[in-house]
């Protein structure tokens, strides 16, 4: 325990020490208003219901060093997605890297560092940060505004459509412990479209170093965003991260997460409809084993009449892993005609796995429709039986049906590239079955 | 439409008269002393009144729990007082003839003439007025079958070694902070021993009422079914209107031995407060029962009353095969606040639970579900089913759901569904269209809605459980 004072310490003492200067004077301000949030906030313990179930004990290793140099050795191959045709955008350690980034697409969006970014830009990124995650009361989110200096903006300005963005947070092999903070910001003004993929990558056991990557998302009228959030990171890694989004009316999100454990993986997802209209459809998938642990923290907050959610959230547990999901519906009093569902799937594979899960709906408004489900279970033991019925042994019936169980979800990407990167990566998990990762259902 | 929907929702609460009967209270206070006294009155052995103290100790270190959903100004625990008996009872009365006819008044104003419901429902009722059991009919007819059914106070005395055994066997005093309040002070009760293979031979009932003003009720309940047997027991409380809160904070345990069957049904209608929200009953309540193999379980609960709610009747599913099981229905209107669900606790093999939760939010009402289901990592082949359905009338009215689920075994399987929605307007208007009056119709369809619990409910039971949602609801149609 002790040692875990030591990390509080470690950021309080690096938060209020920390230099609130900056040539952009609002940005300062940001810092400091951030700083005094942070401040005010408990840290977390297991008594706090939004961490009940996850232990910042892991953070006992995590040290508050910022990173030292990258190492040169970067294994590209391991963020590379086939046949995106997107910009590539690539951040080692939370440092932009200039030499590995693709920015030579024209795409119609503007992209920029906080740092670097011109006068309608910054009056752009003075309009919207800190905005989206406004409500949070993640003490995490107030320690990465306390410290942002830097993030990446993304700008598509009205009526235009964007090409595909790829930003890639790669972590490079640390020799110490190290805690790194990001921040993005997308703007998608009225009638615009964009595709943002956030690709988490890096090598092996660069253990205990610690990840805060916290993105706003602003949509305008009738804004159309795709968006993905992949965490494919080392197990070793901790990440603390959060999306908040704001959509104004008619906007529509699609958003799509996946994780594969980590020492912690804490993900909030936060949809604040403000405008009537709006869609958002939010789907994850978290894949545990060994001793991992994902926690996937979603929150609607129908705040607006006749917008609707399609929330769908699979999991499945393998080993001594552990997932945590928590999904909140929250229906205000004037939001009327809303319409949500949310249905979370577990399957648990192994006796020490565990799962717990908690779908919440809060609802103040009368002529709404909703309806969450959850469900834990093993496999079906039919489906099981059919396959092994024709000849197929157990070991692959399972292989097959576990993946069919997320293959649902994957198909469902509206980027054809995306899932055929997905596919192979799952399909190792579950032993490098070929034929898994080919088969496009 | 709205109009008669108002009209059905205001209606009074019909059993807000208080009897006029000299008790005997404890200035209000709460130390050890307070303890002491309420111990010496019931003439309780040293174990007992060491036990008391022991739980307040504990207590006193304990924080007010504030995670459920609700919102009220805090109980001034200092101002309550935690004993009040009606004088009469000074001098036992031995038989139902020697009871302070203005007791039995009060009975007969509730519906329930002790007398007459128990010659002709046969039921077996000890009622509970303030804190003192007054009266037990059909003691002898039980006493044949070997049933124990009397207050818990008397069987302090005749029955030690049961009470040694088992009180706080399933709830401890440091359980949660109002159970350890409960075990502090404790008034009285009921206790229940069926002995091994006995099937009891009717049910039996308790009736619990606050009549004196700032007092606060805390009966304890304790039902032991021993191996093979079963009972079925019905709960059903009221207490007068008075302006300012009154604290209800029961303890119910229930021990299920092997192969044996409790089912307790609850008809809670606590006086909910008026229509601008001022006074009720605070009622929090611990109850918990514990299933050995093969046992079971079932707690059936219709909610109509009370300010503020704070309840959720549980199950540790221990012995293999046992099961468990949870209806509810939780109407609230008005300013009501409820806050209330179960929790299963699977730890045995094949262990089975079902919820079934029916939360109906009318006026200004907040009324949410909160459960549990957790599945240890013993619980082979272990089966939940949840299914909590809530129901909106008005738009300034909040229906909640959280349900928590742990998993620690792969071949338990957990099921939950939740669907929140309104009464539906192509209902009202087909039942219209054929002639149904609105208020009606709406009755109609909730009394559809909780049919599923209300069809678990004893029969005297159903057709009182169906009146009160009905008297609830008046006025609430929209």
């Amino acid at each position: 325990m002790s040692e875990t004072m030591n990390f509080i310490d470690q950021a309080t003492t690096f938060v209020s020490s920390h230099e609130s200067q900056s040539k952009t004077q609002w940005l300062a301000d940001f810092r400091l208003q951030q700083q005094t949030r942070f401040s005010q906030n408990q840290w977390p313990t297991r008594k706090t219901e939004n961490w009940k179930y996850t232990s910042l004990n892991a953070l006992q290793q995590a040290n508050f060093n910022q990173p030292s140099q990258a190492s040169s050795t970067i294994d590209e191959s391991a963020y590379a997605i086939e046949n995106l045709n997107a910009q590539t955008l690539v951040f080692v350690d939370g440092v932009f890297d200039a030499t590995r980034s693709q920015l030579d697409i024209d795409s119609n969006a503007s992209v920029c560092l906080f740092s670097e970014a011109n006068e309608k830009q910054q009056a752009l990124i003075q309009n919207y940060l800190g905005k989206a995650s406004g409500n949070s009361s993640n003490i995490f989110t107030h320690l990465n505004g306390s410290l942002t200096h830097d993030g990446l903006l993304i700008h598509v300005a009205k009526g235009q459509t964007a090409s595909p963005i790829h930003v890639v947070h790669y972590a490079s092999s640390q020799t110490q412990a190290a805690t790194a903070q990001s921040r993005h910001l997308f703007v998608v003004e009225d009638n615009a479209q964009a595709a943002v993929i956030e690709h988490f990558a890096s090598v092996e056991s660069n253990g205990n170093s610690l990840f805060n990557q916290l993105t706003e998302i602003e949509l305008g009228n009738n804004a159309h965003l795709h968006h993905y959030r992949l965490h494919l990171e080392d197990e070793q890694m901790i990440h603390l991260g959060a999306m908040h989004a704001n959509l104004q009316r008619d906007a529509q999100l699609n958003s799509f997460h996946l994780a594969l454990g980590g020492k912690i993986k804490r993900i909030d997802i936060e949809v604040n409809y403000q405008g009537s209209g709006a869609h958002s459809d939010v789907n994850g998938v978290y894949l545990t084993k060994n001793r991992q642990h994902v926690d996937y923290h979603t929150n609607m907050e129908h705040a607006v009449p006749h917008c609707t959610t399609s929330e769908v959230f699979r999991g499945i547990m393998d080993d001594n892993s552990k997932a945590v999901f928590n999904g909140r519906i929250h229906i205000h009093p004037q939001a009327q005609k809303t319409l949500a569902e949310l249905s979370n799937k577990n399957l648990l594979l192994s006796n020490k796995a565990e799962i717990n899960t908690k779908p919440e709906l809060e609802i103040y408004a009368d002529d709404v429709r909703c309806a969450h489900g959850a469900t834990v279970s093993q496999m079906d033991n039919n489906a099981l039986f059919y396959l092994l019925s024709r000849g197929i042994s157990r070991e692959e019936a399972e292989r097959m049906l576990s993946f069919g169980f997320i293959n649902e979800l994957i198909d469902g990407v509206k980027h054809e590239a995306i899932g055929a990167y997905l596919r192979p990566v799952i399909a190792e998990l579950f032993g490098n079955q070929q034929h898994l990762a080919e088969c496009d259902l | 439409m709205t109009d008669v929907i108002n009209e059905r929702i205001e209606s009074d609460y019909k059993a807000g008269f208080v009897t006029d009967v000299e008790t005997d209270t404890i200035p209000p206070g709460l130390n050890e002393d307070v303890i002491r006294t309420i111990s010496a009155k019931k003439g309780e052995p040293e174990w007992l009144l060491e036990w008391r103290l022991k739980a307040f100790a504990v207590w006193k270190e304990m924080q007010e729990p504030e995670w459920a959903h609700l919102k009220y100004p805090k109980v001034e625990f200092d101002k309550v007082s935690y004993y009040s008996a009606p004088k009469s009872m000074e001098d036992k009365p031995k038989s139902l003839d020697e009871v302070d006819p203005e007791l039995l008044k009060t009975y007969e104003k509730l519906g329930i003439p002790l007398h007459e419901q128990a010659i002709l429902a046969g039921v077996a009722v000890d009622a509970v007025f303030d804190s003192v059991s007054v009266a037990t009919t059909f003691r002898d007819k039980l006493e044949e079958a070997g049933v124990i059914f009397c207050p818990i106070s008397e069987a302090v005395h005749k029955y030690p070694d049961l009470i040694k055994k088992y009180l706080g066997s399933v709830v401890p005093q440091k359980d949660n902070f109002y159970a350890a309040l409960n075990c502090a002070v404790f008034s009285d009760g009921s206790f229940v021993y069926i002995p091994k293979g006995v099937r009891c031979p009717m049910e039996l009932s308790t009736y619990f009422r606050i009549n004196e003003a700032k007092t606060g009720q805390f009966e304890r309940t304790l039902i032991v079914a021993d191996e093979g047997s079963y009972v079925s027991y019905l709960e059903g409380c009221t207490a007068p209107m008075r302006d300012e809160n009154q604290l209800h904070a029961a303890v119910v345990e229930l021990v299920a031995m092997k192969d044996a069957e409790i089912k307790y049904s609850t008809v809670q209608n606590w006086y909910p407060g008026d229509a601008e929200g001022k006074g009720g009953i605070y009622n929090f309540v611990t109850k918990r029962g514990i299933c050995h193999q093969n046992a079971k379980i079932s707690w059936t609960q219709v909610e109509t009353g009370s300010a503020i709610t704070w309840k959720y009747p549980s199950v540790v599913l221990k012995g293999d095969n046992s099961i468990g099981e949870f209806y509810s229905v939780a109407l609230t209107n008005n300013y009501q606040q409820a806050d209330t669900g179960t929790k299963m606790i699977h730890l045995g093999k094949n262990t089975r639970s079902t919820i079934i939760s029916k939360g109906i939010s009318a006026g200004k009402s907040q009324n949410a579900y909160r459960g549990l289901v957790r599945m240890n990592p013993g619980a082979e082949n272990a089966r939940n089913y949840t299914q909590c359905d809530s129901l909106l009338i008005g738009d300034q009215c909040g229906a909640h759901t959280f349900p928590y689920i742990e998993s620690k075994h792969p071949a338990a399987v957990v099921e939950h569904e939740a669907t929140t929605s309104k009464v539906s307007d192509d209902q009202l208007f087909l039942c219209q269209q054929r002639g149904i009056e609105p208020e009606k119709a709406v009755s109609m369809i909730v009394n559809g809605f909780c049919k599923e619990v209300f069809k678990e409910l004893p029969m005297e039971f159903a057709v009182e459980a169906g009146k009160l949602l009905e008297v609830s609801l008046e006025g609430s149609v929209g």
